[in-house]
């Protein structure tokens, strides 16, 4: 029911989505160009989906994974679109669509490398200079029993 | 002739002389202060500041007393929970996320167990599901206790928090006595629960729950009944509900500005469904609704408990699963309602037995980005009582 | 006065005014109130609380680090916090102490393989009094202070001995 929501909402606004119904909830997989305009057609469309719960990026070992997780308070349902990017690749900022996305948008930029254009602060949110990024790719190794033990 | 040395007038009419003559001695004309002239000052609150819950750091532009705009500096305690989660075993990221959000771990701790148990199929036992539930109310009430005593003591209330420290003690007692731990439990494991009640806890609850209703009574005449409180934030901080679901916020401040979303009755997890609650709801979104959804919370709270030491059913506190879990590849998210709001786990399993990613959605970070729309306009004095309210953790913001 | 309880009336003590001044310091331990993460709960509010009320020992927090004997590392130290802590550290007055508290100021804890923690506060700052266990109870951190006590009060024994063996 709600994946027919989606991909209505999407079409109507003119953006191919891949709707599907996966085990955490309905995913609709968009181009990163289009995420603006996804997420604003179904923040006013039939779906209402008002909230951003939560945006965080996904490092798939080719590719980056970004999810939005929205909610509607009027359905009663929540809803995921995720798109994938190449490494540092730009997706478009959608704080104009979710004021929410402020400052989880500026987490995934700086530990995962992604540039968020449109940001109004796009400065470094959680470490300083001296610290190598991008933290939390998978490419990025932990610390080894020896540089712990040798400290 | 006058002197050369000791000129007529040095304040000079502009645009006479680019350099006036100034009196041996002196480097500049002493024009006094212009008092209609203000600067823009910068002022850094934090990281290491009594009323910021933590290590938060505040930017705060001011023009005199008032605020131009605000930006929270994070990142002080960013400890890399997410990234350490995926070279840890299911069972052992329990560890990391107790100390996410350091108040109510037991909170993160379940929804963790909870996405699990979706990944793996695990039927959690019955008991279980209802100790779960009585768990997640005690660590409420311990942390809504300490909200409002650090509320107390940022605006300036120094004996509610003498008065909230004694009353967690017996809550902790009870955990204690239970976990084994006062603060980091890892009570709540995929699968159920670490143990069953201990014959001194019930005794100890059943005490607690007794005098609790007069203890409440007593935070109402040092804080609610306080007129110098009620000046502090009546009316401070509003938050309307537009802005409150623009940035995505949760918990008592969504619900003080008017939206009663629950996890515990929207999406009921644990023995929820079969609780009977209600979910208070405030009217003006300032700091005072804030405040006394978290006193209407922990009365309810003390129901629950009562409730569910009532009803407690028999049986295991644990279902049967292997001891190093492998859950099949796949995704999954699980929502519990925290003292501050909704807590989610995103976890991605690829089969393997550590998560693939592990995603933790703090309330607290969504909660503290509303304070760049809502302080600017306020006085400095008041930038307090707004993050005091908001509950913050860093723990969980910085994660 | 409160001495001739212990050596009889009007007796007569031959000590050197700063071995005079550690005691009285020993017995005003004021602390910087810098919680960073978890052991904050622990080791400052529990401090301030009525069941383990340090102020009988005379431990009282300070919200000024010009104020403050000594700091209480409470928490995970990361290079963000490092400059902050190093920062605050430098404006403490002389003679000033340190007390790492927890598995994460003494070594990183449970966040030691994450790259942007510190390996333990003594990187940082030089540490006097270790506390273990994540977190530490309350009387754990009472332990300690009384460890500080004792190392405030024999500091001049402790210099004069390795004077004289050096």
């Amino acid at each position: 029911m709600s994946s027919a929501v989606l991909s209505t909402a999407l079409t109507a606004a003119g953006i191919s989505a891949e709707v599907s119904d996966e085990a955490f909830g309905v995913l609709a997989r968009v181009a990163a160009c289009d995420i603006a305009g996804a997420l604003m057609a179904l923040r006013d469309g039939d779906g209402a989906f008002a909230l951003l719960v939560d945006l965080f990026a996904t490092d798939t070992g080719d590719e980056l994974e970004v999810t939005y997780h929205l909610r509607s308070f009027a359905r009663d349902e929540d809803a995921y679109v995720r798109l994938v990017v190449q490494y540092d690749a730009e997706v478009p900022s959608v704080w104009r669509v979710y004021p929410a996305a402020l400052y989880p948008e500026r987490e995934a930029a700086e530990l995962f490398g992604l540039t968020f254009p449109g940001h109004p602060n796009p400065k470094r949110l959680l470490t300083t200079d001296e610290v190598e990024l991008p933290l939390l790719r998978k490419s990025t190794p932990i610390r080894t029993n020896e540089e712990v033990h040798d400290r | 002739m006058t002197d050369p040395q000791l000129p007529q007038a040095c304040i000079l009419p502009e645009g006479e002389s680019p350099t006036p003559v100034l009196p041996r001695g002196l480097r500049r004309v002493p024009r006094g202060v212009d008092e209609l002239a203000t600067e823009h000052l910068i002022v850094n609150m934090g990281p290491q500041h009594p009323s910021t819950h933590g290590v938060l750091h505040i930017l705060l532009e001011l023009d005199g007393e008032e605020i131009i705009a605000a930006e929270a500096s994070l990142g002080y305690l960013h400890r890399g929970i997410e990234k350490l989660a995926e070279h840890r075993r299911y069972n052992a990221v329990g560890t990391l996320l107790d100390r996410a959000d350091y108040v109510s771990g037991i909170h993160t701790e379940l929804a963790f167990a909870q996405a699990t148990e979706q990944l793996m199929g695990i039927e959690v036992p019955p008991k279980a599901l209802w100790l779960r539930s009585m768990f997640s109310e005690i660590v409420r009430i311990t942390s809504h206790l300490v909200a409002i005593g650090t509320y107390g003591l940022d605006i300036g209330a120094m004996a509610p928090f003498l008065y909230i420290m004694r009353d967690r003690e017996a809550l902790l007692k009870v955990l204690e006595s239970v976990t084994g731990a006062r603060m980091m439990f890892n009570y709540v494991r995929p699968g159920g629960v670490l143990a069953d009640l201990t014959p001194e806890a019930e005794p100890l609850l059943r005490q607690f729950l007794k005098t609790f209703p007069g203890y409440l009574d007593e935070y109402h005449t040092l804080l609610t009944g306080n007129e110098i409180f009620q000046a502090r934030v009546k009316g401070i901080g509003v938050i309307d509900r537009a802005t409150a679901i623009a940035f995505g916020m949760s918990g008592p401040p969504l619900r003080a500005s008017g939206l009663g979303w629950d996890v515990r009755k929207e999406r009921p997890y644990a023995a929820y469904d079969q609780l009977r609650f209600d979910v208070p709801v405030g009217a003006d979104g300032d700091c005072w609704d804030r405040y006394f959804v978290r006193m209407e919370e922990m009365r309810i709270s003390a129901e629950l408990i009562e409730q569910c030491l009532d009803g407690m059913p028999e049986g295991e506190v644990s279902a049967k699963v292997p001891k190093v879990l492998k859950p099949p590849a796949g995704e999954a998210y699980s929502a519990v309602e925290s003292p501050r709001g909704e807590v989610g786990i995103h976890v991605v399993s690829d089969g393997t037995d550590t998560p693939y990613r592990m995603h933790l959605k703090g309330p607290s970070l969504m909660n503290l980005a509303v304070v760049d729309e809502v302080m600017p306009g306020h006085k400095i004095a008041d930038s307090v009582a707004i993050i005091g309210s908001l509950d913050i953790v860093l723990g969980e913001i910085d994660r | 006065m409160a001495l001739d309880r212990f050596l009889g009336e009007n007796s007569v003590i031959f000590t050197t005014t700063e071995a005079l001044f550690d005691k009285a310091r020993a017995n005003s331990l004021w602390y910087l109130s810098y919680g960073i993460a978890c052991c904050a709960f622990e080791g400052l509010m529990s401090a301030g609380g009525p069941k383990y009320d340090y102020d009988r020992f005379g431990i009282f927090h300070r919200g000024s680090p010009r104020q403050a004997d000594v700091m209480i590392v409470a928490g995970t130290v990361n290079k963000k916090m490092a400059h902050a802590l190093r920062k605050l550290y430098d404006q403490m007055p002389e003679p000033k102490w340190v007390i790492a508290m927890g598995a994460c100021a003494c070594t990183g804890g449970p966040f030691r393989e994450y790259p942007n923690v510190v390996l333990g506060v003594d990187n940082v700052v030089p540490v006097d009094v270790y506390v273990p266990g994540c977190p530490p109870r309350p009387e754990s951190m009472q332990y300690g202070f009384m460890q500080l006590q004792d190392k405030i009060r024999n500091r001049r024994k402790e210099m004069a001995r390795e004077q004289r063996s050096a």
